[in-house]
């Protein structure tokens, strides 16, 4: 019998959302797991304190994946951590330095910065020009050297690195580095994780970046994706297990 | 009171506040139909994905004027106030523009490509070589940072590859060969396939709450005032 594949992704895709849904209900009526530590969202709280108190500011880079491709959820998890180190700096006074490498990215980020400044009663302080377009997506090293530009110019205390890198990522942990700033990174990229981990004490390696809206705003929906996650993981590794004994089986 | 419409009651399931006002009420539903639409579209109407794919990148062509004009002010600003660079960007820019024009127009021939060729490359060349420089520093600045069983595993890892890289004798080669087979064929493959698997997993649910319209910009300002 054949396999009709659409209706397979379908029904996989109805399961999950009813799996999501699901958690989100049973959070909402007051089940809170318990997640386990992940410092660097811990770190990230009060980055914007120690900000004022050096008087410097935080730069936070959302990276260069476009909005409506298939990277969104990168973008989306960056964007979260943007908003909550806007949320902090806004609300000391020290907003933060944006920049981004994609265009489509360049509204979203505006409209996060712009909310932190309403949230905090500051709307008119708000300027489009406090988040910088650096360069267009494909060009990585492009946006990497303008960032490693952007923190000694902005004399930065710390420095968020979010979203989709490659290994040019190095360029803007070394710049951090030099300018002696404090340094948080998040990337999903293999070839960009090898760098966080070397270059950063406490990195946010591949889905514990995509975990940012569970941690740092920590919303029933949010929390059930990571319970519906692990369900997945769980699926996944039966199956691949099951498969390679099948496999075997097989000869 | 929250509507008890087939597409409300659905929201309302996921949602974590069933109390939603208009506001945010009708760019959700808008949302959540936009976002119904492109899924069925790809799995079963190909000319509808295509439709909205088409929507989105006109939308993302318009941003990346958006991010040109954004650019343009914020060098501006820094030249007004002497940033050499900032004034370099800007005659870059305009240089390309108008060579852009002239290509088009048929006035010149290739202008764009050969600055791309001569400049853009050329530098971009140069960072690339760079880096992995910059990567043994880095992993030097691990170990002065942190001496662990990671960091000792990290750099003993680096190192073993360095050197098997090189072109030493045949008879060193393979010696080294086998081992840094099992590295980067068994191991390496290993970890990205399982980190891969992460990321696919965390964006199948992500996806799945922007689709809903849980996620942001929709979930903004009712629920976020502080």
């Amino acid at each position: 019998m054949a396999v009709n594949t659409e209706l397979v992704v379908a029904g996989v895709i109805v399961g999950v959302a009813l799996l999501l849904a699901w958690r989100t209900r049973r959070g909402a009526a007051g089940a809170r797991p318990t997640l386990r530590p992940l410092p660097a969202y811990d770190e990230l709280t009060t980055l914007a304190a120690r900000a004022l108190e050096a008087g410097r500011v935080v730069v936070v880079s959302v990276g260069r994946a476009a909005l409506g491709r298939q990277a969104t959820p990168t973008s989306v998890s960056a964007l979260t951590v943007l908003r909550r180190a806007a949320l902090d700096g806004c609300a000391t006074g020290t907003p933060p330095a944006v920049t981004v490498g994609e265009a489509t990215l360049l509204p979203a980020a505006q409209d996060e910065l712009r909310w932190a400044f309403q949230a905090v009663g500051r709307a008119a302080h708000f300027s489009l020009a406090q988040v910088e377009f650096v360069a267009a997506g494909q060009d990585g090293l492009a946006y990497a050297a303008g960032v490693s530009q952007t923190l000694p110019r902005e004399a930065a205390a710390s420095c968020v690195v979010v979203g989709r890198y490659g290994p040019e990522l190095v360029l803007i942990t070394e710049a951090a580095a030099r300018a002696q700033a404090e340094l948080i990174v998040g990337v999903d990229e293999p070839a960009a994780l090898a760098v966080a981990a070397a270059a950063s004490s406490q990195p946010l390696l591949a889905e514990e970046m995509l975990a940012a809206g569970a941690y740092l705003d920590g919303r029933p929906s949010q929390i059930a994706s990571l319970q519906t996650q692990d369900v997945l993981r769980w699926l996944v590794a039966l199956g691949l297990m099951g498969l390679a004994l099948f496999q075997l089986a097989q000869g | 009171m929250p509507s008890r419409t087939w597409g409300c009651l659905l929201l309302n399931s996921i949602y974590d506040n069933s109390e939603m006002s208009w506001r945010r009420r009708v760019p959700l539903i808008v949302a959540w139909l936009a976002g119904a639409a492109s899924l069925v579209g790809l799995l079963f109407a190909p000319a509808l994905a295509q439709l909205l794919l088409g929507w989105v990148s006109f939308l993302a062509a318009v941003t990346l004027l958006l991010g040109l004009l954004n650019l343009l002010a914020v060098h501006s600003r820094r030249a007004l106030r002497g940033n050499f660079y900032s004034l370099v960007l800007l005659a870059g820019a305009v240089i390309v523009l108008a060579l852009a024009v002239t290509d088009s127009l048929g006035l010149t021939a290739g202008g764009v490509a050969t600055v791309f060729q001569v400049i853009q490359a050329p530098l971009e060349a140069a960072l690339a070589a760079l880096l992995a420089f910059l990567l043994v520093f880095a992993a030097m600045r691990l170990w002065r940072r942190r001496r662990d069983l990671n960091t000792y595993l990290f750099l003993g890892v680096v190192l073993f590859l360095l050197v098997a890289s090189l072109p030493l004798p045949a008879a060193w080669q393979a010696w080294l060969e086998p081992g840094r087979a099992l590295i980067q064929k068994v191991t390496v493959t290993a970890g990205v396939r399982g980190l891969l698997i992460g990321v696919a997993l965390g964006a199948v649910t992500i996806s799945l709450r922007l689709l809903a319209g849980v996620e942001r910009p929709y979930d903004s300002q009712d629920s976020w005032q502080t």
